[in-house]
This record gives C-alpha cells, structure tokens and sequence, in this order.
C-alpha cells in the first residue's frame, strides 16, 4: 500500500496543489449557490504537518494546498492555468534568469499585502538556511564548477522577483510555479530556532493564509479528519461566489475497504476505488467513476554493481530477462486491467513521449520465453538438456539462484514479484523473493558505500560502491514528472543520485545534460532527445520497465463540473452540487 | 477501630507505583530509542526521489528532532520535561503530546467504560443464572457459549462483524464517525459492533467466573443455615451468595478494566478505526514518534496501577477481615 | 545445564511412570469432560494435519495467477477485467472447483495447502513461545518461593515491573524494532508471557515448600539446587501442564494479531497472515478471511476446552 500509495498521493498532490487561477472563465453557468460539505476519502494515511516546509510526506503538502494557492499549475490537456502570477513567468533569451510578477491582491490573514518580499525571504531565509534543513533544497542548488550552489532570488519591486541560475535548466521553471510563501512578517519571529519554528502555532494551525486559497483551515483530528472552510476572500473564486462547497473534509480510513463502503453508503462524496471493485461501482446509479491516467510506475531494477550476478552487467542478459517477464500478467490479471505496459520511464500520456524505434520487451513478440533461454546460452548462461530445451544456468553450470528484494506493505507489488518469480522459473532460474519494509531496504540494499572506505552511504557513491546486503533485483514504483521527465535523470546517468543499480552509460550521459541545456529551451530539440532518451533506454535495459498505473476515482452522481483527465482536480474549486430536483 | 494502617498502606502503595512506573518508563524510552529505525526513515522514500545526499538529511533531521544527542542526555532531557509537566513534542502528528492526548482520550474511554459495563453486567447476570440453574440445559447452553466467547480471536471477530452487519446488511456504518456528538443516540449506535467486538471476551470470562464463585457458595455452609431460616431463595442468592462472591468477581473486572486498555481495545480502536490512545500508539510506534509512545504508555501503567489500588483499597471495606501490614 | 534438563525431564517422567495409577486416575477425570475431550481429538487431529498434512495438499507456495481468487468449492463469484482501448469490462463467472476445495488467494495459491501449512507454523509459534514463557516463569517462580527473603522480592519486584506493563505494546514495540522475523516473534511471546505463570508457581512452591517431604529433604542435607530441581519441580508438574495447556492459545493469538496489524513474518504463512492478505479484499475474496479465522479459533476452542477440563480433572475439591 505504501509504495502505491505514495504515488497515488503524488498524483492527488498534483491534482489537489493546483489550486489555482483560471484564466478567468467560468465554463458553464455562472456562480452557484454554496451548498453542503465536500467529503474525500484518504486511506493513505494521515499528514504529517501543516507547517509545510518540514513536511516530508506528499500528504502533508496536499493539506496545505487547499488553503494556499502555488503559482501556476496545469489543466488536463497541459495548458498552463495561473494562479498567484498575474503574468507568465518570463524567462530571458539565455534562460538563466526567471522573472516572476504575482498579483497584487493577495494578502495575509491579518490584511497585509503578500509581496515579493515573502517569495524571497522563503526561499533565501527558510529554504536555503542550514537551521531549518528544508528536505526538498536541491530542487534550487545547480552544479557550477565542481561545488553545489544555490540559484540567486531577487526582489525587484512588491510584486516582480527574479531567480537567476548560473546553468541553463530549461525545467526549473516547474519548480518555479510550486513555489508557495511563507508570511515574513511571522516567519521572522522564529528565525533560526527550529524548534520553535516547528511549533509556531500560526505555522500548525494555519492561521495566516489570507484570501491565497479557496478555503481556510478549521479543524484537524489527527488520524480522523482535516476541515477547512470556504473562504469568502478568496482572490480567484470571490465574484463568482466560488468555492461553492460550505466545508472540505478529508475523511481518513483504515483501510480502502471501508472507505469504498463508506463511498457507496453515500457518506462520504469522493474516494479512491480499487481495481476488483470498479465495476461494481461503475453499474452503481449514484456514483460516477472514472479511470485516471497517473505518472507512477513500477520497474525491476538490475543490479550491475559488484555485489550482483555478473550476467546482469551484459546487456543482452538483461534483454533477454525483460523478455521473459510478462507485462500481460502484470496488467491484466494482478492489476485487472487498470495498467498499460511500459517501455520507458516517459508515460505514453505525456507530450515527451515517443513510440517509434521504442523496444517493447515484455510483449509479443519480444515477450518469448524460449528465445530469452537461447538468448541466454548465448551469452553462456546455459546447458542444453537432452530433449533439446535450455535450462538457464551460472556460466560454469552450476544452477542459477537471484534474489528479488520488494518492500513490504504493498499487495500488488507483492503479487508482481511472485508473477516474476515464476516467469524466471519457466527459464530455470531459481529466485528468492525478500519482503523487506520499506526503510530497511532502502538502508540495506540501496544505499552503498565504496568498501573500505569510510563514506557516510548514500544512493550512489560511484560505481564502486556496493551496498550492505547483495542483491540482484529489486521491484520497486517511481513515478516521473509529466513535465519535466528530466528529473529521471538521477536514476539513469552515471553519477545521478539515485542510480543505487549501478548502470552507466556515456550516451546517455550525454542526452541528459542537453535536456538541461540551452539547446533544449527549444521544445522540438526536447522533444527528440526524449524520444532518443526513450529508445536508447529501452534496448538497454538498465531496468525493466514494467507497467503504468491506472487510478479510478469515484465520485457522487451529483458533483458537477468534473472534468476527468490526468490533472481532474485543477478546477475543483469550481465543483459544486447538483441542486436535488 | 482505626484505619491508620490504611493510610499508610497506601502512601506505600503510591510510592512503589511511581517507582514501576519509572521503571517502565525507562524500558519504553529505551525500547523505542533503541531500535535500528529513525524517524528519518520516512523522509528516505522522498530523498530517495529526489537523489539528495541522504547522510546528511538524515542528520539534519535527527538533529531537529533531538534524536542525535547520546541517549543519556536524551532521557535526562525527556525526564526533565515530564517532571515539568512538558510531555514533549509528537512528531508525527505536530502537536503538542498533551494536547493529542486530551483530544483522543475520550475516545478510548468511552469503548472501554462501556465494553466494560456490557460484559459485566451482562456476564455476571448470566453467570449467577447459570450457577443457579446448573446442569440444566440453560446451564450447559450458557457454558458453551462463553467457551466460544472467549475462544473467538477478538480482531477476526471484529472483521466478520463488519462483513456481516455493515458491509451485507448495511445496518451500521463501516467506519466510526467522530462528529457525533458523544452523548447521542447515534454515537451509541455507532459503537455497537465495537462494544461487542471488545465486550465478548470479557463477558465470556465474566460468566465462567461468576458462575464458578457462585457455585463455590452455594455449597457453602451459611447458604444452608439462610434457607433454614426461611429466608426466599432470591435473598439467599441476591444478598448472602452474590455477595460473598462480589469480592473476587471485583478483582476480575477491575483486572480486565485495566488490562484491556492495551491489548484488545488496541485492535478494536484499529479495525473500527475509532482514533483513540490505541490507535494514536501504534501510529507513533510505526512513526518512531518516541513521546507518544512513552506517554501512552505512562498513562496505560498509570491506570492499571491505579486500578490495583483502587481494588486493594475496596478490597478491605468488602471484607473487613482483610488487612495489609 | 543440558544435564540438569535432562535430569528433571528423567526424573518427572520417572514420577509419572511409577505412578501409572495416578495418572490414570486423572486421566478418567479428564476423560468424564465431553468438551475436553473433543478439544483433546481436535489438537491431535491438529498435530497430524500439520505433520503429514502438507504430503497430501498441494504446494502452498504454488502461484498461479490464471487461478488467482477463487471461491471455495460450492460458491461462485464474478471477476472483470478492464480493458483501457474499449473502456470495458469483460467480467467472468468463476465457480469453485473441488481441485481447490478451498478457493484460492490473491496469488491463486491454494487456501487449504496453505492453511494445512499454517497449521503448522501456529503449532511451532504456541509450543515454543509457550515453552520459553512456562521455563522462565516456572524458573522464577520456583527459585522465588525457595530462596525467599530479599531475592524473592526483588523478583517479585520484577514481576510487578513486567506484569504492568502494557503486554501488546511491549509485544510491538520489539517485534518493530527487531524486524518481524518469526524468531523474534517467538521470542518477543515468551519474553513477555512468563509473569503470570511465575506468579501461580511461586504461590504454589510456597505452599509446597512448608511440606514434609521438603523439611526431610533439608534435613537430610540436600543442597538448594537439589531441592528445587528434584523435589519441588516435579510436584508442580501439573500445575504447569495446565498452564501450557491455556496458555498456548494465548499465544498462537498473539501472533495472529502482530500478523494482523502487519508485524507479522511475511515470509512464513502463518494464519494470521493469510488473515491479514484477506482482510483487505473482504468484499471480492471473503474466504481469505474467513478460513483461518476459523481454524484459529477453533483451535483457542479446543485447547480451552482441554485445559478447562485438565483443571477440573487435577482439583480435588471439584467434584466430578
């Protein structure tokens, strides 16, 4: 549950951190009359904080977000829709500095006019300190001669900033538009105590966020329910009467199961719906689902670091590995249906995604397990029996043992491991499932050190380093930013942060640093070094992609102005409920 | 005759509970201290993703939660606060571990006060039924059916009911809805399959025992000398025989009040997703989230020191035979 | 150390030995308890499912996912799969099959094959952990009782320490922090379950110990160690029986329940973890639940049953 979840969580953060600013058009009807409360249904967990620049949970953030609006945010078919910014962020003709102009409306609770001022100082005096250690800093520091430094924020007027970067990053301005402030006028206060930081009651409670969101903050029961209230101020919805909702509860549960219960019971208006549940909500009169589109998806990582099977470093050992596993299986019988196969770490839906010359291991025709096994006595791993089959062995013969290493806590990646386990089988390979709470396989498997030396662990220190325990697979989710896919860069170029499987490949290398480069500001350049990104990582195979995810969200026949797609929720400040005949 | 000896009695009692509790404290502290996970487990997923230089995150974020300091300077930190009446800081759920607790005690208390009360009165009304009755098939019926009640695995019977009554039959709802006002009718409804779920196996251990204290009187030789008297049969059971067995039968119940608090109503608390101190521990637990675990735990200890006392105490006044020196 | 077990263990069943009449006399009392004596047949029955069961099943481990999330022999259930081109769904009606009389689970292993191997895994888990807490609380409580003076209390004081304290939470709290491998687990039970049965022998060996046959044995110059391991023991030998007897139920559940809130070891099937998987899919795959939970608690049942009837065989005052 956790792994998924956490994807599903990111997405919902997509959905819900949009709170934003419509161009000002109201599709259909004019305002509508507020009534009743907004009920969402969470199983995932509860939040972490409100204060959310401690917040290291995606959970924590989509709190928040109902209550403060991010800059900008992006409707289902990828049109930019701004939110605080009056204007598009402007970038200059070297894309080195962003200039950014807010509203000049928007204001704190205690009336005080939100300025450039407090974008600045979060990012200067919160984000970037030492006392305050922000988790998600290095979205703002770039690399320039060998040292990691921070980007340059700029107050130019009340309400223009700039940032300006030393290295051109064409996808930083997706950072831009998440950014979110922080009130000076109270953040002063605490200051570099980062206890009392952490306790500030105007920080827990929200007290602060002005006419910057659709709602306000009322109530939060841990482990039970967050409430916020329609706010009447709000800079985007107050002349046509929007949100029209009286109260946004997000109602937490133990468990999907009786969050759908509680979905059909018509208690609560809108949940998550599990794949073996979908049709019997579908064929329900008052409900309405759809089936969502969403940037997670799950790979089998192959371990081309010291302490892995040797075959793994050859690249067509591993061709012929993600030829016998099945993504039918994965997607049809573990997942119902409600996945599509993937081949790249770019999902089909998203703009940067190119099928041509992209290699589909895992279906026919390169799903065949018999020509996996030839494949594989190819390359040595392999005795011929007598009836002529090839049962898949070490290179001396001796029988082939992996071990597949999956987190705990999360059933259908549980299933996908056992699915792999038997297609390894069919080969003669003989692999050994760990389940492994999250936490503990992220110590043990993926972070490495260099032997010998004395090196805290981290997820890549180099192709040297080896991890604390060996392994040979781990099945595991990520999820990439529809906009900005070059974030996976830390999974696949050599030195990229997160490349614990130890591939590395100077050409690929090479198409990630143009990706942020200056010749990628244009979008047709980018888009043929995703297109080449995803072909060349398809035949290379330094992970087996395995499958997209599908969400299915249920709501109640009677919330209106849903438009479904991948960023449903940019205009839900706009739902409301169908007036009862 | 004075009850000095009372008064003392209890002072050492006091004493010595704070002692235990102490005691446990130190073991709990160090227990969820100890352990190889950090609160900065949570934040590895997200470094993670991000490709940061996890050491020093992670040192970052034990330095802010305190958790880098020697454990010694943390325990005196931690016991100097108590003592102060500052019970720390939770931080999994950023909140005072006060205020989380006042906001969910209420919860815990209301299933166990009245899981408590269904079993005991319907136990032991049950229970001095079948004594009176027994070897009848009443009798026999009653008897099995405790052996059952205390046989059937609370959380699975927790689950089945949920199956049955709110899922089929849609009779209750499948979660509990904490905006009920605590005194309604509602809320009562609400915590029907719960009472039961956590009620069973108490009222089940209630009838056995009952019975049994029953049965042992009734052999006894004051019932006989009652019934000579004349005396009608309901005095002879209401007053002399229910008495004489109220005594051991408090000790169970006030026995179970306090050993419930964890254990049972745990899991009930988890399955009916009624966030009390059960559930809130057992996040914390999985949170490292290490006051919140401490202090529930005090407030478990506490209690069930309170309620041996307390028992101790009535102990003397049901029966003033009784004497500690 | 292994001598002195060997020792006791040769001694108590000498004592049992030379007193066939005796415990054939206990044994007509037991028997005379219609309820014991089917708890007594079930856990045999029990023993032997786990024993030569898994001979006969199929592999519990077998996974097949053509097969995933039958129902049981006699229902039927509808299973749809989503086709994102069309939009639809082609939904199936899977009836039970007597190949998998029980239906099977989420990865299409067999429910009987798994339960029959759980079976076995709960049996270890009562047996061990029960043996380590009835040891270790004997052990206590018997030293307790015959040294007496500050060493009783102060294990006493101990006792009173490990008695309060929350059960459940201490049982979590270790099995989190050492990782949920069914090693630690036994041992996390049988380091926490021993307090009530010190409590029982000590009061048991206190009374024992005011006894002839201990003042003779004194007398006669038997060192400490000696009276404690060859003449008190064995005469709580029945105490202790009915003690394991209750207590193993006590804590095949509490295993069941650290599988149930996920501290369970995921690696092994135990019943509780069959119980856990099937608790999320109540609605679409109900047996998963259900199954186990019955064997669960028709097994507490029995072994409540037979040591309710052990304890009224052993009292002399009941009559029977």
């Amino acid at each position: 549950m956790r792994k998924f979840g956490f994807f599903l969580a990111m997405t919902i953060v997509l959905i819900t951190l949009t709170v934003g600013c419509a161009k000002g058009e109201i599709k259909e009807g004019k305002g509508t009359t507020v009534s009743g409360d907004f009920i969402d249904g969470q199983s995932g967990g509860d939040a972490e904080t409100l204060n959310w620049i401690l917040a290291a949970d995606a959970t924590s953030f989509s709190y928040v977000g109902h209550t403060l609006d991010s800059l900008a945010t992006y409707d289902n078919q990828w049109n930019l829709q701004l939110r605080c910014l009056a204007k598009d962020i402007e970038v200059s003709p070297d894309g080195l500095v962003y200039t950014v102009t807010i509203r000049g409306d928007l204001k704190w609770s205690d009336g005080s006019p939100v300025t450039a001022e407090d974008y600045v100082y979060t990012l200067k005096n919160l984000m970037f300190s030492d006392w305050l250690n922000y988790p998600y800093k290095s979205d703002w520091q770039e690399e320039v001669d060998g040292k990691t430094i921070f980007v340059t924020p700029q107050v130019v007027n009340d309400t223009t900033f700039t940032i300006t970067r030393q290295t051109v990053y064409p996808e930083f301005i997706y950072t831009i538009y998440n950014l979110t402030p922080y009130p000076k006028y109270i953040a002063v206060n605490y200051e570099g105590n980062v206890e009392a930081f952490t306790q500030a009651p105007e920080f827990n409670n929200l007290t602060y966020t002005g006419n910057l969101g659709p709602y306000r903050f009322k109530e939060w029961v841990r482990n039970d329910r967050f409430v916020v209230e329609k706010n009447p101020d709000y800079y985007l919805g107050k002349d046509i009467g929007a949100p029209y909702f009286g109260q946004y509860i997000i109602k937490l549960f133990n468990s999907p199961a009786t969050m759908q219960a509680a979905l059909e019971a018509g208690d609560i208006t809108e949940s998550g719906i599990e794949p073996a549940e979908v049709n019997r909500f579908r064929s329900m009169p008052n409900i309405k689902v759809y089936t969502i589109p969403t940037t997670g998806y799950w790979l089998l990582a192959y371990n081309q670091r010291a302490n892995g099977w040797e075959g793994l470093k050859d690249k067509t050992v591993r061709q012929a590995l993600s030829m016998a596993i099945s993504k039918q299986t994965i997607s049809q019988a573990i997942l119902l249906g409600f996945a599509e196969p993937a081949y790249s770490f770019i999902p089909a839906t998203s703009q940067w995604y190119t099928d041509k010359g992209v290699a589909k291991y895992g279906v026919v025709p390169l799903y065949d397990k018999q020509k996996a096994a030839e494949l594989l006595y190819q390359e040595g791993y392999g005795i011929k029996e007598n009836d002529g089959t090839i049962k898949v062995t070490n290179k001396d013969g001796t029988p082939l043992n992996l071990v597949l290493v999956v987190s705990t806590g999360n059933k259908q990646s549980e299933d996908t491991a056992f699915s792999i386990r038997k297609d390894l089988l069919a080969l003669g390979i003989e692999t050994e499932i760990k389940l492994i709470p999250w936490a503990t396989l992220l110590r043990q498997y993926v972070m490495n050190t260099v032997p010998g030396s004395k090196q805290e662990p981290a997820y890549n220190n180099g192709l040297d380093a080896l991890s604390q325990q060996s392994w040979d697979l781990i099945l595991m989710g990520f999820g990439t930013n529809l906009l900005s896919p070059s974030g996976s860069h830390v999974f696949f170029t050599s030195g990229g942060g997160l490349n614990y499987f130890g591939y590395s490949n100077p050409e690929v290398d090479e198409l990630f640093n143009r990706v942020r480069s200056k010749e990628a500001l244009d979008k047709n350049v980018r888009q043929q070094i995703y297109a080449e990104m995803s072909r060349v990582l398809s035949e290379e195979q330094p992970v087996d992609f395995l499958v997209f995810n599908r969400a299915n969200v249920g709501f109640q026949k009677n919330v209106m102005r849903i438009e479904p797609g991948i960023n449903m929720g940019y205009n839900y400040y706009m739902w409301y409920f169908e007036p009862a005949k | 005759m004075g009850r000095s000896w009372l008064r003392d009695y209890i002072i050492k009692r006091l004493l010595y509970s704070v002692i235990i509790a102490c005691g446990i404290l130190t073991i709990t502290f160090v227990l969820v201290r100890v352990g190889p996970s950090s609160p900065a487990d949570k934040y590895l997923a997200n470094i993670a993703a991000r490709g940061q230089d996890v050491s020093q995150v992670i040192a970052a974020i034990e330095a802010r939660y305190g958790v880098d300091k020697p454990i010694f300077q943390q325990y005196a930190d931690y016991m100097g606060n108590l003592f102060r009446g500052n019970w720390g800081w939770s931080f999994s759920t950023s909140m005072p571990v006060i205020e989380l607790i006042k906001t969910h005690w209420i919860y815990s208390f209301q299933l166990i006060l009245l899981s408590s009360l269904f079993a005991a009165f319907l136990g032991v009304l049950i229970g001095i039924y079948s004594a009176v009755k027994q070897y009848t098939k009443v009798d026999y019926a009653f008897t099995f059916f405790s052996f059952i009640g205390i046989s059937i695995p609370n959380f699975w019977l927790g689950i089945m009911l949920i199956l049955v009554f709110s899922v089929r039959l849609g009779l209750f709802k499948t979660y509990y809805d904490t905006t009920l006002p605590l005194f309604s009718l509602d809320n009562l409804k609400a915590l029907v399959l719960p009472v039961i779920t956590l009620g069973t196996g108490m009222l089940a251990g209630y009838v056995r025992y009952t019975r049994s204290a029953m049965l042992d009187n009734l052999r006894k030789a004051f019932v006989t000398t009652a019934r000579a008297k004349g005396l009608p049969e309901r005095t002879v059971i209401g007053k002399h025989v229910f008495r004489n067995a109220l005594l051991p039968l408090v000790t169970i119940i006030m026995f179970d009040l306090g050993s419930i608090v964890f254990g049972g109503a745990y899991l009930t608390e988890i399955i009916f997703g009624i966030p009390g101190l059960g559930q809130i521990s057992f996040n914390a637990i999985f949170a490292n989230d290490y006051p919140v675990v401490v202090a529930v735990t005090i407030i478990g200890t506490f209690i069930v020191l309170l309620v041996n006392l307390v028992t101790d105490v009535t102990y003397t006044y049901l029966d003033p035979r009784i004497r500690y020196d | 150390m292994t001598e002195r077990l060997r020792d006791i263990v040769r001694r108590t069943s000498q004592h049992l030995r030379s007193n066939a009449r005796l415990i054939n006399y206990y044994w007509q009392r037991t028997q005379r308890n219609k309820l014991a004596v089917f708890g007594l047949a079930f856990i045999i029955f029990l023993v032997l499912l786990a024993a030569i069961g898994p001979f006969f099943t199929l592999d519990p481990t077998a996974v097949n996912f053509e097969e995933k999330n039958m129902p049981p022999v006699g229902f039927t259930i509808e299973q749809s799969v989503y086709n994102i081109e069309t939009d639809e769904f082609t939904t199936k009606e899977i009836p039970g099959t007597w190949k998998h009389p029980l239906g099977t689970d989420s990865k299409g292993r067999d429910m009987l094959a798994m339960i029959v191997s759980g079976a076995r895994v709960s049996l270890q888990v009562g047996l061990i952990a029960t043996g380590i807490a009835i040891i270790l609380g004997t052990i206590i409580g018997v030293m307790s009782a015959y040294l007496g003076g500050w060493a009783d209390n102060a294990l006493m004081r101990f006792t009173d320490v490990m008695m309060t304290f929350p059960f459940f939470l201490l049982l979590v709290l270790i099995v989190f922090i050492f990782g949920p491998s069914l090693v630690f687990i036994v041992l996390a039970i049988g380091l926490t379950g021993w307090t009530g049965t010190a409590r029982l022998i000590r009061s048991e060996a206190l009374s024992l110990r005011t006894r002839e046959f201990v003042i003779a044995a004194k007398a006669l110059g038997a060192s400490d160690n000696r009276v404690i391991f060859r003449h008190l023991i064995p005469n709580v030998i029945s105490l202790i029986i009915i003690i394991a007897t209750l207590s193993i139920p006590g804590v095949i559940l509490a295993e069941a329940a650290l599988s149930f809130i996920g501290l369970g070891d995921p690696t092994v099937s135990s019943w509780g973890i069959i119980l856990e998987a099937g608790q999320t899919s109540l609605n679409t795959a109900w047996w998963v639940a259900v199954e186990p939970g019955i064997m669960l608690f028709l097994t507490v049942l029995a072994f409540n049953f037979l040591g309710d009837g052990l304890r009224d065989a052993f009292d002399p005052k009941s009559n029977m």
